[in-house]
């Protein structure tokens, strides 16, 4: 018999959890007398701030270790995952980890009575907005806590990896068990608050865990991109076409590259108050993904699809509450911000606001270093000054 | 067969040049646009030659002095990637500290030409000739071909740009030629006339391929395991398609200046009732055939194989003539340390092709000659006695001899 | 004895709202949320046109962006091995260069540009660099610095900060600095060694707006081979979140410790004079990196006397650690 783990987890920011959650279901299983190893995805590396990668881990408590390496060894990806879990909830909208992959659906290894474990204050009804269905029933776990964000150095100790764990052992306990996880983790840290971590998540799993029904879930539109055979890009070979040249203003007016907009890479996605907008384009200018279309009013709109989530127009926006960050699992479509505000400006603050809510999730500098939740501000609408901002030339 | 006298329209002069002297009027004859230029004994000739042709206005082409071989390399393989007809060259641990971009100049299927001037790898440091170095690159996705004179070293610059830039090839060329004995060695020279050369050699034309501009394109993006075995197989076949382009190339050259190449791939000497034939590489052809003559004297059935191109090998062909002999000696001028029978490079890939054969010639293996070191006639007649001792199973099981070692 | 700086005749980007809006360099690749090189790559493309050739170097700016098959490159653009910066626009401009000259293509201004990281122009590519500043051929090689050997995974170069932590420097129980080198001061390095290269330039794509579009420009219009080092805040490499990606830029310029300034035609041209506008202390910068968390006060002020050194001790403050006065013996 063979378990097998994957750890979804965001590049950079979840490498030491993917990795440690990784390596301890190896320690835990070899405790118990298993045999287990595991590896990261090599086509994810380098990993990039925010893309998504993942981390797999395989345990077996009958075979050999060289009958389980045969089997799940020398593999780029895996076959089936038992338990999938998934360290940061946006990506339940899909995963696009390089280009000519595809956008993929978060629980697209998980097998049959396998089961998605998620860390999210969503509820599963929400996630299952976003994660398609299966024609066989699968099983849904949440983790009740946010995304844990750090960077390659400063590691955010916050318990996550304790509560992925204890949750592990709860969704399928001949990967781990519970007693082990918490034996593991008193041994090697010598901190009881770590094993009652693991043991609260454990407790909270088997509580809400939920089965999914076949065909229960949202429907799925990506399709996976076809390889191109040798021939058939023969007279090219290394040589690819670049993007065409094509400009025009409004939306979407800048060709982009078709083949990875990458969009997947994000967690959150700037909301824009375009009728408090002074017209600065630093917004436009500081975007490293080149995602804002500049309009013939001289507002920028927002490519979505393109939009990596990096926050940088947010904290350049040089008008309080003008770009604000917004979870990515509250929007459904990446269509025209821009396009709805000309079409109904009232409306459009309307629906912005309540995506914004009250809350700015907000990071420190160093960002292992904490996560607090700030106090925004509502705004009420300002006139459009139309023709009073500068236009920009094409 | 048409006179010196009678194609005086193709050929412009007889002067007396060296090797590398010689490999420069076919750079120039071919109009190249740039050439990168660095020095290493013994090829660096070969640039001082051009730049004077340069400098007294003979020829028109870019010339940059590089800081290192591997900046070199690289600036061929730029000037190509534009478009322009790039020239560089090397030897030994030069030829090996730009590797890299020779096999990455092969991979981005640019069709610049390199002239080897064989030389030892370090260390320790020596000048002399080991084809070691050109040898490096036979996995490479490179036209590799050794000039045994002068003549064909000059002649090969035309048809190796010929066949590199075929659209059907578009491989980079390695022409290799012996150091000291072809490189510093003087012999008249036939020079043809650039109006021959034109009607040979067209301009070099990318096509799509080309980074210009005009033709929108990104060369070479990283790519993981959803490519690479696609775009290793593009080249496979380049290799193959050679192996037609090449002869296509020759009647070409023989039908504008003289039937000089019967075969593209080798030449064959006093083969056609041969029992026992020697195959080499370079300069090597010189003694061997001396020393085939006079066993011929006494009526031994004896022959020279001098192999041209090592890379497209050419399986078919050599198959076919080596596998009417009882007994082939191969002369690896090269090392191969801890190989198959502990022969050097080259049997390796005869005894591999004449395998398929049910009737096999006995193949025994020669290293000699590395760092320099003279193949007399007196050893090639060594060589080919024990090649006949092979053939009738009088050598034992060492099928390796060293030739010219102080035991 | 004032000297008159050479007018560069170039299309000046005056204003943000004045700048080109157009991509050459859009969106679609797999950089990380927050990469300054990205900017880097997209101000030069969008400053420098249509008519360019660009070969990139082995590092971030490859792999990230041309990823797997996949381009996000309008102009031209090929890769180049990773010490071959230097060599590939040598051979570009040489090779347009003899096809005008022969007649084949159009005689027209074609901008030659290579982009290399810290290793490729800074250690590896070194020499190639230098020997592209000293032909005659209109080039421009842009060292874009992340600090780091970023595309694998984070190790210490020649060019990282003395002390930051890297999979090749981490910080142990027995050696807290294992990055004890130096950062090599390229850009002033390679104007002292090629005095006929008639521009180099430090910039950012973050501070000032529109600087390094306009130093793009210059480097273009001017005339030989130009060199332009980029200060890129890395949130992979230094660990901060990519939010504050522009914000580190400027900390960066306005403490001092990444000078701004050209040489043109050899002389300096402050870009932010620190001496003039005051230096805020270093540690308001490095206190934002994960990649000096491990760094104790001993550290920081050895850190701040290293910059107070470059500014005040400095022959060309920021720029040559050159120290005149010596009296000659005899």
């Amino acid at each position: 018999m063979i378990k097998r783990v994957e750890v979804n987890y965001r590049g950079v920011f979840q490498k030491n959890l993917g990795k440690y959650i990784g390596g301890d279901i190896v320690q835990i299983a070899s405790r118990m007398g298993k045999v287990a190893f595991s590896n990261g995805r090599y086509s994810d590396a380098p990993e990039r701030n925010g893309i998504p990668c993942k981390y797999f881990a395989f345990v077996s408590p009958d075979l050999s270790e060289e009958e389980l390496e045969a089997e799940c060894g020398a593999k780029l990806d895996i076959d089936e995952a038992d338990v999938s879990v998934v360290v940061d909830d946006a990506m339940v909208k899909g995963v696009e980890p390089w280009g000519w992959h595809g956008v993929r659906a978060i629980n697209e290894k998980v097998r049959e009575k396998g089961c998605l474990l998620v860390t999210s204050q969503h509820s599963h009804d929400q996630l299952l907005k976003f994660i398609p269905k299966r024609p066989f029933s699968w099983r849904l776990a949440t983790v009740d806590s946010p995304a844990s964000l750090a960077g390659l150095w400063v590691y955010k100790d916050d318990l996550t990896r304790e509560h992925v764990l204890g949750a592990i052992a709860a969704a399928d306990p001949g990967i781990i068990s519970i007693e082990a996880v918490e034996a593991y983790l008193l041994e090697k840290t010598k901190e009881k608050h770590r094993a009652e971590a693991a043991r609260a998540a454990y407790d909270a799993t088997l509580r809400t865990i939920r089965v999914v029904k076949p065909n229960e879930g949202a429907e799925w539109h990506h399709e996976i991109p076809r390889l191109p055979t040798w021939k058939e890009f023969e007279s090219g070979g290394v040589v690819v076409p670049a993007v065409p040249r094509g400009f025009k203003m409004g939306p979407r007016g800048q060709n982009r590259n078709e083949q990875f907009l990458r969009g997947t890479t994000k967690s959150q996605r700037p909301v824009i108050r375009f009728d408090l907008c002074i017209k600065c384009t630093l917004c436009w200018y500081d975007c490293p993904d080149e995602c804002f279309d500049p309009t013939d009013d001289g507002l920028f709109d927002v490519n979505y699809e393109a939009c990596v989530g990096c926050h940088k127009c947010a904290d350049v926006c040089p008008v309080p509450e003008c770009i604000v960050m917004v979870d990515e699992l509250k929007f459904d479509s990446d269509a025209s911000p821009w396009e709805h505000h000309k079409k109904d400006p009232e409306g459009y603050i309307k629906w912005a606001e309540e995506k914004k809510g009250l809350e700015r999730l907000h990071f420190p500098h160093v960002t292992g270093l904490g996560r607090e939740i700030r106090q925004g501000k509502y705004v009420p609408p300002k006139q459009d000054k139309s023709g009073a901002g500068a236009a920009p030339k094409a | 067969m048409a006179t010196v006298a009678e194609r005086t329209n193709v050929w412009a002069k007889e002067v007396l040049l060296n090797g590398c002297q010689a490999v420069a009027q076919g750079v120039k004859l071919a109009n190249v646009d740039v050439i990168a230029a660095y020095p290493i004994r013994p090829y660096t000739e070969v640039m001082d030659a051009l730049s004077k042709l340069i400098a007294d206005g003979e020829f028109d082409s870019e010339y940059i002095v590089a800081d290192s071989e591997h900046s070199q390399f690289e600036i061929v393989k730029h000037a190509s990637s534009v478009g322009a007809r790039a020239f560089g060259g090397s030897s030994g641990t030069g030829w090996m500290y730009g590797f890299e971009a020779l096999v990455v100049t092969a991979t981005d299927r640019l069709p610049p030409l390199f002239v080897v001037g064989n030389r030892a790898l370090d260390d320790p440091g020596a000048f002399g000739v080991e084809h070691n170095d050109a040898l490096a690159l036979r996995d490479m996705g490179w036209l590799l071909c050794w000039a045994s004179t002068a003549q064909e070293a000059l002649e090969h610059v035309l048809i190796g740009y010929r066949i590199a830039e075929d659209s059907r090839v578009l491989m980079p060329m390695a022409l290799a030629m012996d150091g000291a004995f072809l490189t510093h060695s003087q012999h008249m020279i036939k020079v043809p006339t650039q109006e021959a050369v034109n009607k040979f050699l067209p301009p070099f034309n990318l096509g799509k391929r080309v980074l210009h501009p005009d033709n929108p394109v990104s060369i070479a993006p990283q790519v993981n395991e959803d490519w690479v075995m696609e775009l290793r197989r593009q080249n496979w076949e380049a290799a193959r398609r050679a192996r037609q382009v090449i002869p296509e190339v020759y009647k070409s050259f023989n039908d504008l200046f003289g039937p000089r190449y019967a075969n593209p791939f080798f030449d064959e000497f006093m083969c056609e009732d041969a029992e026992v034939v020697l195959v080499g590489l370079g300069a090597v052809k010189m003694p061997a055939q001396t020393a085939v003559r006079r066993m011929r004297e006494q009526g031994k059935k004896v022959g020279y194989v001098n192999l041209r191109w090592f890379r497209p090998f050419p399986t078919e062909q050599l198959r076919e003539t080596l596998g009417r002999m009882k007994g082939v000696g191969v002369i690896d001028r090269n090392f191969a340390h801890g190989s198959p029978d502990n022969g050097g490079i080259v049997v390796q890939d005869i005894r591999s092709a004449l395998y398929p054969l049910t009737k096999r010639p006995v193949v025994t293996d020669f290293i000699g000659g590395l760092g320099g070191r003279d193949m007399s006639i007196q050893d090639c007649i060594r060589m080919l006695e024990i090649t006949f001792d092979a053939a009738s199973g009088k050598q034992g099981d060492e099928l390796v001899t060293w030739i010219g070692l102080r035991e | 004895m004032a000297t008159q700086l050479p007018v560069i005749d170039y299309e000046k980007i005056k204003k943000v709202h004045d700048a080109p809006l157009e991509e050459f360099y859009t969106s679609g690749h797999r950089t990380c949320q927050g990469c300054e090189s990205a900017m880097v790559m997209r101000d030069f493309a969008k400053a420098s046109g249509p008519r360019t050739v660009v070969t990139g170097a082995t590092g971030c700016m490859y792999v990230a962006n041309t990823s797997y098959l996949t381009t996000p490159w309008i102009v031209p653009w090929m890769h180049t091995q990773l010490g071959a910066g230097g060599a590939s626009a040598v051979g570009m401009a040489a090779g347009l260069r003899a096809l005008m000259r022969k007649g084949r293509i159009k005689k027209e201004k074609i901008n030659v540009i290579n982009f290399s990281g810290d290793l490729g122009a800074g250690d590896m590519g070194l020499s190639g660099v230098s020997g592209a500043l000293q032909t005659d051929y209109d080039l421009l090689i842009i060292l874009y610095d992340n600090e780091s050997a970023a595309n694998t995974d984070i190790q210490a170069t020649g060019l990282t900060t003395y002390g930051a932590q890297t999979t090749f420097t981490p910080p142990g129980s027995k050696h807290r600095i294992m990055q004890r080198r130096w950062k090599k001061n390229v850009a002033a390095m390679l104007a002292v060694g090629h005095p006929t290269c008639r521009y180099v330039a430090t910039a950012s794509a973050t501070f000032p707006a529109l600087d390094f579009m306009n130093k793009t420009r210059k480097a273009l219009s001017i005339g030989g081979p130009t060199f332009i080092h980029t200060f890129d805040p890395c949130p992979k490499g230094w660990d901060f979140h990519p939010r504050y990606a522009h914000e580190l830029g400027e900390l960066g310029v306005k403490s001092g410790i990444f000078p701004l300034y050209e040489i043109i035609d050899g002389q300096v041209v402050y870009t932010y004079d620190a001496r003039q506008k005051g230096r805020i202390p270093v540690r308001e910068y490095l206190e934002k990196q994960g990649r000096f968390a491990h760094l104790v006060d001993e550290d920081v002020d050895y850190i701040q006397s290293m910059v107070d050194t470059m500014w005040n001790e400095w022959d060309i403050p920021g720029v040559a650690p050159f120290k005149a006065g010596l009296s000659v013996a005899g």
